[in-house]
């Protein structure tokens, strides 16, 4: 495309050599003026990119510190003498390892669970027309704009009666409350982009309606699918209100495990806790590198972040 | 954005032989696993919720009696308009600052600079990482005795000793703000750029041969392309950090002497330390209903520009 438009702008440009000076002006302004908007552009840049970026420097030398050097005032801001330990303090702590596991496994179930509940859901409601569809989109929409600090109050008393409190089961349904809205808007995005037509082709063909979601259209949705199950872990892995409210030490999850482990003691072991911050980032920054593609789309259509 | 359905579809299915169902009685199956669970897990708790705040009832202990309005009451005569005006001073400040920074990153990474893409990516960890690590990591910058934030300001002259960030009423709120921005900001990038490189550079093009500054064109051409993203993008922050609550929580945990108290952690701390889910209820009730408006309003926005559909 290049190519093909730079052979009549170089003829242009051979002409305005002969143009009038106000044609020469105003292209050095515009010269002038790009150079200056590189400028505030890259000004912008390194200011917001301090603001963005110091913080992680700072987590990630925090991290890599001995705990005299962290207790010192003034900080030094390039640590001196580096060291592992933190981490390695971290893999000796079992109670953290319970943590870790049990995060795993009700952010995995989470995820499963809403993407499961979510597909069927968001088919139906991007490849029907029927009464009531609209209603329905809007509740599963709006309900994740209620306050969780309110849900939780009454799910706490639900969980409590059925003798749920702390198991695996009340921290899934709990995630499960944020997950499935989200879970549900991204698959029926993913679902309106494959084509009708695609669909009565089965339906001509014999296939069931059963079968058409199973054989056709879920393995076509696949991709879409495992990054909704993603965005499910993530959000499940991050929560922290309802885990630190649901359940106790035996089945908590990591983020408030370690709140519970580091914050209010005498003095916080903030190396450690710098360290372990990293490692329950770990997980997340690698699900986001798989998501990258598929992030405005599930940005908006969960609502992602609360 | 989600990929909006064609305005009018034909149900694909209309002329299947062989399915018992009729196509609606099918698609409302599809919906039942994840009904029942909404029903159980949000609706029901929610509306139960709605009946608890006219009983007093104590989270531990069985049994309840009715009160009326006196909960409702206590709020109402006591800290509502104080947490009203608290959760609005965070909500605004932790929506427009992000919004302004995150804009002002999208403009600049939308300029055209080398690598942008990439610095896309690495200004989202701050977004990705989990909210109590992001608490963590500000916590130990604001730290009134080691923390880095008074050691630069320090070295630099500003302040003449050290200053305890979140520890004072006039000072935690806006560490919470901070704090809350940082995390935010790169979700506002990420859309705003979304939104930005939807605009045809022939545009730019045009208006700056006639001889419109920078200034101008964002004005004419830029702002009025993005507007829509940014109105949603602006509301959806706002409905969250209105509700927000792992950042205010473990950073402050709505104090110092109730500072930074906010509706979230208010009805938290009621029913969770306090044990009264009927006080914790009431507070909630009030503060759906100031909810339901702004999504009443988020709604009608994407309603208008097709994405609901």
């Amino acid at each position: 495309m290049t190519t093909t438009t730079s052979t009549p702008l170089s003829g242009t440009d051979r002409l305005r050599t002969s143009a009038p000076p106000a044609r020469h002006a105003r292209r050095r302004r515009m010269r002038k003026d790009l150079l200056r908007s590189r400028i505030v552009a890259w000004t912008a840049v390194l200011v917001i990119g301090a603001f963005g970026m110091l913080p992680v420097y700072w987590l990630l030398a925090t991290a890599l510190s001995s705990p005299e050097q962290t207790f010192q005032f003034p900080p030094k801001l390039i640590p001196t003498d580096i060291t592992f330990s933190n981490f390695t303090a971290l893999a000796e702590n079992d109670q953290l390892i319970t943590y870790l596991v049990n995060s795993l496994i009700v952010a995995s179930i989470t995820a499963v669970l809403s993407v499961v509940v979510a597909t069927y859901m968001g088919y139906s409601f991007s490849k029907f027309r029927y009464r009531g569809r609209r209603s329905l989109m809007h509740l599963v929409l709006a309900s994740q704009m209620f306050p969780q600090a309110l849900l939780l109050v009454t799910l706490y008393a639900v969980f409590s009666s059925f003798g749920l409190l702390n198991t695996y089961t009340a921290l899934v349904l709990s995630f499960t409350t944020f997950t499935m809205p989200l879970c549900v808007w991204m698959l029926k995005g993913i679902f309106d982009t494959i084509p009708d037509a695609l669909l009565e082709a089965a339906s001509i063909d014999g296939a069931s309606r059963w079968r058409t979601l199973h054989s056709i259209v879920a393995p076509l949705a696949a991709p879409g699918m495992i990054a909704a199950g993603l965005f499910a872990f993530v959000r499940g892995w991050n929560d922290f209100i309802f885990a630190v409210t649901l359940a106790d030490k035996e089945k908590q999850t990591l983020p408030p495990g370690l709140v519970s482990t580091y914050i209010g003691e005498f003095q916080t072991a903030w190396p450690e806790l710098m360290a372990a911050s990293l490692v329950v980032s770990v997980p997340v920054v690698v699900a986001f590198m798989f998501l990258q593609r598929y992030l405005v789309g599930g940005m908006t259509a969960g609502s992602v972040k609360s | 954005m989600s990929t909006a359905a064609p305005p009018q579809k034909a149900a694909p299915h209309r002329e299947r032989t062989g399915g018992r169902l009729s196509n609606g009685a099918f698609a409302l199956l599809l919906t039942a696993p994840g009904l029942a669970l909404f029903a159980t897990i949000i609706i029901y708790p929610l509306v139960s919720a709605l009946f608890t705040g006219f009983f007093k009832q104590d989270l531990r202990l069985p049994g309840r009696e009715f009160v009326g309005l006196d909960n409702f009451t206590y709020w109402l005569d006591g800290d509502f308009l104080t947490i009203l005006k608290q959760t609005l001073v965070f909500t605004v400040g932790a929506t427009i600052v992000p919004f302004v920074v995150g804009f002002a990153l999208a403009l600049a990474l939308n300029s055209g600079l080398k690598g942008s893409g990439f610095l896309r990516g690495l200004f989202l960890f701050p977004w990705v990482i989990p909210g109590v690590v992001v608490s963590f990591l500000w916590m130990w910058i604001f730290n009134a005795n080691y923390g880095v934030l008074n050691g630069i300001l320090m070295k630099a002259g500003i302040i003449e000793e050290s200053v305890s960030w979140l520890g004072q009423p006039g000072t935690a709120m806006l560490a919470v703000i901070v704090t809350k921005t940082w995390a935010s900001f790169p979700w506002m990038m990420v859309m705003l750029l979304a939104g930005l490189q939807t605009v045809p550079k022939e545009l730019h093009e045009a208006a700056s041969m006639d001889g419109a500054g920078s200034i101008r064109r964002f004005f004419a051409v830029t702002w009025p392309q993005v507007r829509g993203v940014a109105s949603i993008v602006l509301l959806l922050e706002f409905i969250w950090n209105f509700q927000h609550f792992d950042t205010i929580y473990v950073l402050t945990g709505g104090g110092p002497a109730g500072a930074t108290e906010t509706f979230a952690t208010a009805v938290y701390q009621t029913a969770f330390k306090g044990f009264d889910i009927g006080r914790a209820t009431a507070l909630g009730g009030l503060w759906m209903l100031l909810l339901l408006v702004l999504v009443a309003v988020y709604l009608r926005i994407t309603e208008r520009k097709g994405d609901a559909r």
